[in-house]
């Protein structure tokens, strides 16, 4: 068996997975060749490139059977919570306990891209009045509307305040089609006014005592329903081992982003790490399982670093990209273009970072929400970008615009500015809608300009004087 | 005397007033201009304006602007980045039905005042902001009963002026105009100066704006004071009246602004809706086709961009009234 490392094919993988087979590959019950997803509607995978290790075959296989695992969680009693938009907080709590299971039904922005527009979700969001101005998100109406790629959950959940306005429209409009939604209201962070009492967030921002205070009467709130769903009590003890939980998962992530950020050789594919980062915001339906996948990724990425094995080459220019792309091939591109990922901010920063354990859980809980890098000024997330930046080593800064997306028409300009202020490093914004085939030659000349760039400013910096 | 300028009818004129600063409720003018928000794409053309009106105001001293929309709230750290004016940013909440909610909003408004103090304002005492709310609800009242004794122009514009001076017009609230036609809503965000001639080319088709619920019209008019409360506890009784009764599509739940539409549509006799909403505007562009379903009446989809020639807003206008009657 050839075990080259290299990104493959789907083609590829259907081969290889016949030989790990053979070989003796012991695969979880949602286990697979990748092929199957393609004729489920996935017809995206038909055109990536994947690691070709059992770790992220164990991971992609994790990701795409996520509806299953909902629909086993109803059928085995369990209660359903869709939590939306305030990316990696309720989940925490909803999986304090054992008779719910949360996910965000947000994720639903990705299925134009993995099913290449072949769902309807976009175009019942278009009968709805939300066209194609609105952040992809919108296809998350679709979702609900089709009820095709998610049990229809017991209880919605929205963070509103210091969100993005698409996020906050779509669900009002959900709201309005008769889905009620406990509205729960995240604040602005913003700089302590003189004399008032500080508070450090994870990930090194600081908010007002007060505000903290706010969002923990909040998400009080949000225990008193989580509560009443599961017919239990929600108590501190129940949250504190929800909150190491989830740390196991954050520090695990935390450890494979700072192992494959700043190896010289790049272990593991832009794409596997992104899937890999998403696991943060609600651990895929699974939280044991969530860890099981990250700690079998974690031992590849570290055999791969020992033995200085890459599956991309040395002279790759290290790149820090911010926001999603909202079409996963893009991150195939950038690799195809000559660089690599040495540091991301996909929006959930505060959902990597580790929950504090020292404090009562809801206070911890309610400075962690209030780290989310979107409800804070964009100079704040750009400070932490850069403190990222210099952590990895990055050469160079991409910012996806997320089209339509409220916080993408001015936040760009702020990161960027600072970012070359501080570092001196290149920055590009691009634009990725949910399925770019059609102006890929564009954002490919983009990404190869950057990369050259920074490519260039490496050879000027290690020239000798 | 020092001048607070803002767009936003959260903030309570009544609290800079009774500071001693002068509040200024802007009513803007073109959304063109130079940096630092210029013509990228996404950036909604109000939230433009507001900021490249703000970045060269030489007039005021202060803003203030709130986090009813994520851009406005964003536009904050543009003026605060790049303009001489000292920048306020004032965080009104979302939700609305909880305690808490209306707690935050009464601690926003304080620290304002706090704001306004190291401005050189002067904290006022409860009898002082009572004082000026009487003068404020006494200048309201008169502006509301000018409703039917001008055109619906004249009545937008004369509530624009009040917002923005704290008072009604100089000029008379009576024009002896009798409202004619099909009577209409214009509902939807906030109207820069130029987009009043939506009035003239409503009148023009054979129409009238029956009831103006944009943001810069009666819409978001805080409600009367009550009296006794307004003697209690001024504070308390200001934030009912701004934040507890101005409806608005921001708030969610947003059933305030349906059940006032309802309220307000049934009294006056619309018969159709002109829906105004700036391109890139999530929060509105999300409602309508919600309110059309909701309203069962004939709907007009304004919407604005930067471009915007005024002959094909007088054409749509009157192809949609040409319907009507």
């Amino acid at each position: 068996m050839n075990d080259e490392l290299r990104r493959i094919t789907l083609e590829e993988w259907d081969a290889r997975y016949i030989e790990l087979h053979r070989a003796g590959m012991a695969e979880p019950e949602y286990g697979g060749p990748l092929r199957r997803h393609v004729q489920d509607g996935d017809r995206r995978l038909l055109k990536l490139r994947f690691d070709n290790s059992p770790a992220a075959l164990r991971l992609w296989n994790f990701l795409l059977t996520e509806e299953d695992r909902l629909h086993q969680a109803r059928a085995g009693g369990k209660k359903i919570v869709g939590a939306m938009k305030d990316l990696g907080t309720v989940p925490v709590m909803a999986y304090s306990l054992r008779q719910l299971v949360a996910f965000y039904p947000d994720g639903a922005w990705w299925i134009p891209c993995v099913m290449e527009l072949s769902a309807p979700v976009l175009s019942i969001a278009d009968s709805l009045g939300i066209d194609e101005s609105f952040c992809p998100v919108r296809a998350m109406l679709g979702a609900f509307l089709s009820g095709a790629h998610f049990p229809r959950p017991d209880l919605l959940i929205c963070s509103v305040g210091a969100t993005c306005d698409d996020f906050s429209a779509i669900a009002q409009r959900l709201n309005g089609l008769g889905y009620p939604i406990l509205w729960w209201e995240i604040a602005q962070r913003r700089h302590p006014d003189p004399g008032e009492q500080a508070v450090e967030l994870p990930g090194g921002f600081v908010a007002p005592e007060a505000q903290v205070s706010f969002v923990r009467s909040e998400l009080e709130r949000v225990r008193s329903v989580l509560e009443e769903l599961s017919g239990t009590t929600l108590d501190d003890d129940a949250l504190s081992s929800g909150i190491r939980r989830a740390n196991e998962v954050r520090g695990l992530l935390g450890e494979l982003r700072r192992v494959g950020f700043t190896a010289d050789l790049c272990p593991l594919p832009a794409l596997e790490m992104l899937i890999a980062e998403m696991l943060a915001i609600h651990f895929c339906s699974d939280q044991d399982e969530t860890i099981s996948v990250l700690r079998e990724l974690l031992r590849e990425v570290r055999a791969r670093v020992k033995t200085r094995k890459g599956v991309l080459s040395e002279e790759a220019a290290r790149i820090f990209w911010v926001n999603p792309v909202a079409d996963l091939h893009v991150m195939n591109l950038l690799e195809d273009c000559g660089g690599r990922i040495c540091g991301t901010e996909y929006l959930f920063s505060h959902a990597l970072d580790e929950i504090p354990e020292g404090l009562s859980p809801m206070e911890a809980l309610a400075r962690m929400a209030l780290a989310d890098p979107m409800v804070g000024p964009a100079a704040d997330r750009a400070a932490r970008i850069c403190s990222d930046i210099r952590a990895f080593g990055a050469e160079a800064v991409v910012i996806s615009r997320i089209p339509g997306a409220s916080h993408c028409a001015t936040e760009g300009t702020v990161i960027g500015d600072l970012v070359r202020s501080e570092l001196g490093i290149p920055v590009m914004e691009i634009e990725v809608p949910p399925v770019s085939d059609s102006v890929q030659p564009a954002i490919r000349t983009r990404l190869e300009a950057i990369i050259e760039t920074a490519k260039e400013l490496r050879k000027r910096c290690s020239a000798p004087a | 005397m020092k001048t607070i300028v803002y767009v936003c009818p959260f903030v309570p004129a009544e609290w800079i007033a009774a500071h001693g600063l002068r509040p200024r409720r802007l009513l803007l003018d073109s959304s063109k201009g130079s940096s630092p928000a210029g013509i990228t794409s996404g950036v909604c053309p109000f939230a433009r304006a507001f900021v490249n009106r703000v970045s060269g105001e030489s007039e005021a001293d202060a803003v203030v602007v709130t986090t009813v929309c994520d851009q406005m709230r964003r536009a904050a750290e543009l003026i605060a980045r790049d303009s001489a004016l000292r920048a306020f940013l004032m965080n009104v909440p979302t939700t609305w039905q909880t305690a808490a909610a209306q707690k935050l909003y009464i601690a926003e408004v304080r620290r304002l005042g706090g704001f306004m103090v190291r401005l050189g304002g002067k904290a006022p005492s409860a009898q002082e902001l009572a004082e000026v709310m009487r003068e404020y609800d006494a200048a309201r009242s008169a502006v509301r009963a000018a409703r039917g004794q001008l055109s619906s122009r004249q009545y937008s514009e004369a509530i624009a002026v009040f917002n923005r001076d704290g008072a009604p017009p100089a000029a008379s609230l009576r024009s002896g105009r009798e409202a004619r036609g099909v009577p209409l809503a214009l509902l939807g965000g906030p109207l820069l100066a130029s987009q009043f001639v939506i009035f003239d080319f409503v009148e023009r088709a054979g129409g009238y704006i029956a009831l103006d619920a944009t943001e810069t019209g009666e819409r978001t008019m805080p409600s009367p004071f009550d009296r006794r409360l307004l003697r209690d506890n001024p504070l308390v009784e200001l934030t009912n009246a701004y934040f507890g009764s101005i409806p608005d599509a921001f708030r969610r739940p947003n059933s305030q602004l349906y059940i006032w539409l309802r309220k307000e549509i049934g009294k006056r006799g619309v018969r159709g809706i002109i829906f105004q909403r700036y391109l890139w505007c999530d929060t509105w562009h999300a409602e309508v086709q919600r309110i059309r379903e909701w309203a069962q009446m004939p709907l007009l989809d304004l919407d604005v961009g930067d471009e915007d020639a005024e002959d094909r807003t007088a054409s749509r206008i009157q192809s949609f009234l040409a319907m009507l009657k």
